[in-house]
């Protein structure tokens, strides 16, 4: 071996991950954003603290007191968003994210059977990894999130045959539909996808997302739009309940996932 | 063929690796000897979209342009050998789609051959596309037949001419998949190191009797489905989602995955996105293939120039056919890789090749756990802890992520390789989590599945024959 024992590896490399890490715990981000109501705050810590086991007393303490749907959004709700915001901060990672997505799941199916139906969503999405295509970790990680931001995710799987896609589409008439992809020679459904999404009078866009895709391929045929990140979903789909179409998603991207 | 697994390292030593050569080397296709002395560029590329929609146009993009774009620059740069790899798309599972593109590309490499004297030849890997919902093995499902279908496309590529025959398997993905977004590392060891490799002897077994029926040289695999999910989601330095220390363990978990291929009777070189080669060669003596920094038209990993160290081919991972100002993308790309391997050419033939080896290693071994425990001193320690736990894929798998974890501590304690504070509380999370473990087998596997059966999506024991 030869002798690196007089290197300065700072000449060589810079470990940006370790100059800039955050080192504010979950304990001290949870002071600054919980609520204040212990039975609201013991569900909303449930979540933030990935507390899985601990949920469902939690829920039915406060439902002894709350609305279901109060808990859901003076508990459950704070509970998640303070996981959003831990993550931003880079004080969360993906693993926390996915588990304290399933423990607010797990809240809201006690919260939906307490109320006796569904709780009321921000809108119907659907989601898929094109036809062909058996890679979909990227498209179940943004459904978690979409699901935790309080959206219907009607998840058709992978390898989903175009025709499932666009017929699903007609049906729901989903705020948007996403597919994922990870091969250049699938993702060619997307556009395939669009038109006949198109043909049928609908103005729903379609988000191209996955390892293959880039933007300027998703926005290469109408209806088009693109997801770089799973946490960039979440924010395009909520310019979209704001009245966006398709065209001024694109137009103003950069913005929309700039903070994301 | 039956697998026979191994119980001793191949090398004596780490020093004994070097780049270009292996104990075993592999001759196939034109004149193409790998591992034999010398480092060949191995070129890999995507067809354009809309290409796939028929046979015509496939055979096209791949026979007339791509294979004789990449054959072509090989003469204009005066490189001796090249390794095409067509790695199929899943459209090609259709044999109307796939025959006429290998044979094809099997009729150019002997045109260049014959003209020109360039050693070369083609890898195939073919897709799996067998989903876990459905069943892995023959006769499982009836929906799409995705398992009868993967034995067809081996049949296919080595009937029509394929010089090599390789794939990605998916055995363990959907374990993979959940250990990497849940922060698992028990689920990744039972999915990847145990049942994984139970398919990599599904598979691997009828794989190289196709092969060797029909004078292919059977190659290798990759956990790309798993290890390399892990690393990509890891990401650059300040890419969060995944902790390096995390993705370094399942790195070393799939190294036991990995193996099987060849235990089952495949030769090598393995598959390029294998990170795991430099483990999998120091007990095989197997020719292996690796990316790094050449490969940066796929994808930005934290590798660089370490997995050069003891290559025997040198790879781009992919690259999607399109123009460049230097000719066409897998031109500019074989460029890149075949210049890379003139310099290491040139070390072997001056007898500075373990100079080179160590440069390569030293230059990018502290930029991230995952490449430390590759440094090929490293992954033969790697290697020697499986070897001591080689009774079975368990055992050997748990040693190896075992050893792994040491390692980084070792680098970390010597304030060689720093540790962001998240990534450091991982490696111990793991560390604890795994020395718990049952050291027997039976009893990990039957406190595994009791932990995931009706938690792990798609998760089905009759997917391994268990």
């Amino acid at each position: 071996m030869i002798d690196y024992s007089k290197v300065d590896f700072s000449k060589i490399l810079t470990r940006y991950d370790v100059k800039t890490q955050v080192v504010e715990t979950p304990e001290s981000a949870a002071e600054k954003m919980l609520p204040d109501d212990p039975l609201m705050r013991a569900v909303a810590e449930c979540v933030l603290f990935k507390k899985v086991k601990d949920i469902a007393p939690a829920m039915m303490a406060a439902m002894g007191k709350y609305a279901a749907a109060d808990v859901i959004n003076g508990g459950l709700v704070p509970g998640i968003d303070a996981v959003g915001k831990l993550y931003a901060d880079h004080v969360y990672y993906l693993p926390d994210m996915m588990v304290a997505a399933k423990v607010m799941e797990v809240g809201i199916k006690l919260a939906e059977k307490s109320m006796g139906g569904a709780r009321e969503t921000k809108a119907d999405v659907i989601m898929h990894a094109a036809e062909g295509d058996p890679h979909d970790i990227g498209k179940n990680i943004a459904a978690a999130m979409m699901k935790a931001a309080g959206y219907n995710v009607i998840d058709l799987g992978r390898d989903v045959p175009v025709t499932v896609a666009v017929d699903k589409v007609k049906e729901i008439k989903p705020l948007f539909i996403s597919g994922t992809a990870l091969m250049t020679t699938t993702m060619s459904a997307f556009p395939a996808e669009a038109k006949l999404i198109k043909e049928a009078g609908l103005n729903i866009p379609l988000m191209g997302c996955g390892g293959a895709v880039n933007r300027e391929y998703a926005t290469s045929y109408e209806l088009g739009i693109h997801s770089d990140k799973a946490n960039h979903t979440a924010p395009i789909a909520q310019k979209l309940l704001e009245g966006y179409d398709w065209k001024r998603i694109n137009e103003e991207w950069d913005s929309i996932v700039g903070g994301a | 063929m039956t697998s026979i697994k191994y119980k001793s390292m191949a090398y004596k030593s780490a020093d004994e690796m070097v780049m270009g050569t292996a104990l075993h080397p592999v001759t196939e296709g034109f004149d193409l000897k790998i591992g034999a002395g010398y480092v060949i560029p191995e070129i890999n590329y995507a067809p354009r979209p809309g290409t796939e929609k028929d046979a015509a146009k496939l055979r096209k993009e791949y026979v007339d342009y791509i294979s004789t774009d990449c054959l072509n620059r090989a003469i204009t740069a005066g490189f001796p050998a090249v390794h095409l790899e067509t790695e199929w798309v899943s459209q090609m599972n259709q044999e109307k789609l796939s025959a006429p593109v290998v044979a094809g590309q099997k009729e150019v490499c002997e045109k260049f051959h014959e003209e020109y004297g360039l050693a070369c030849g083609v890898r195939h890997t073919i897709p799996d596309q067998r989903e876990h919902d459905l069943g892995l093995r023959v006769g499982q499902e009836t929906e799409h037949s995705y398992p009868e279908l993967f034995f067809q496309c081996c049949d296919i590529a080595c009937e029509n001419g394929a010089d090599n025959l390789s794939v990605e398997s998916v055995g363990g993905k959907e374990f993979a998949d959940f250990a990497v977004t849940q922060g698992d590392i028990v689920a990744f060891l039972y999915g990847v190191g145990y049942l994984g490799s139970i398919d990599m002897e599904y598979v691997w077994t009828e794989m190289v009797d196709v092969a060797k029926r029909n004078r292919t040289v059977p190659g290798g695999d990759t956990d790309c489905s798993g290890a390399n999910v892990a690393m990509f989601m890891a990401g650059g330095l300040v890419d969060l989602d995944v902790q390096k220390t995390f993705s370094a363990i399942t790195r070393a978990i799939s190294a036991g995955r990995t193996l099987v291929a060849w235990e089952c009777g495949a030769s090598g070189p393995d598959k390029d996105c294998g990170y795991e080669g430099p483990i999998c060669k120091a007990i095989a003596g197997n020719p292996t293939t690796q990316e790094g920094k050449n490969c940066q038209c796929a994808h930005c990993d934290l590798m660089g120039n370490l997995p050069a160290q003891i290559c025997d081919c040198w790879s781009n991972e992919s690259v999607e056919y399109h123009p460049e100002f230097g000719g066409t993308s897998v031109q500019c790309w074989l460029g890149s890789l075949g210049y890379e391997c003139a310099l290491m050419n040139t070390a072997i033939e001056t007898g500075n090749a373990k100079t080179l080896r160590d440069l390569y290693r030293t230059a990018d071994f502290t930029r991230s756990a995952e490449s430390y425990i590759l440094a090929y001193d490293h992954a033969y320690e790697i290697g020697q802890a499986m070897m001591a736990n080689a009774d079975d894929y368990y055992t050997r798998t748990r040693a190896a992520a075992l050893k792994a974890i040491e390692i980084i501590n070792r680098g970390y304690d010597k304030k060689e390789l720093l540790l962001t504070v998240k990534q450091k509380e991982t490696l111990d999370d793991c560390q604890k989590k795994i020395e718990a473990l049952p050291t027997e087998t039976d009893k990990f596997a039957e406190m595994c599945h009791k932990e995931y059966n009706g938690h792990v999506p798609n998760y089905n024991l009759k997917n391994y024959g268990l």
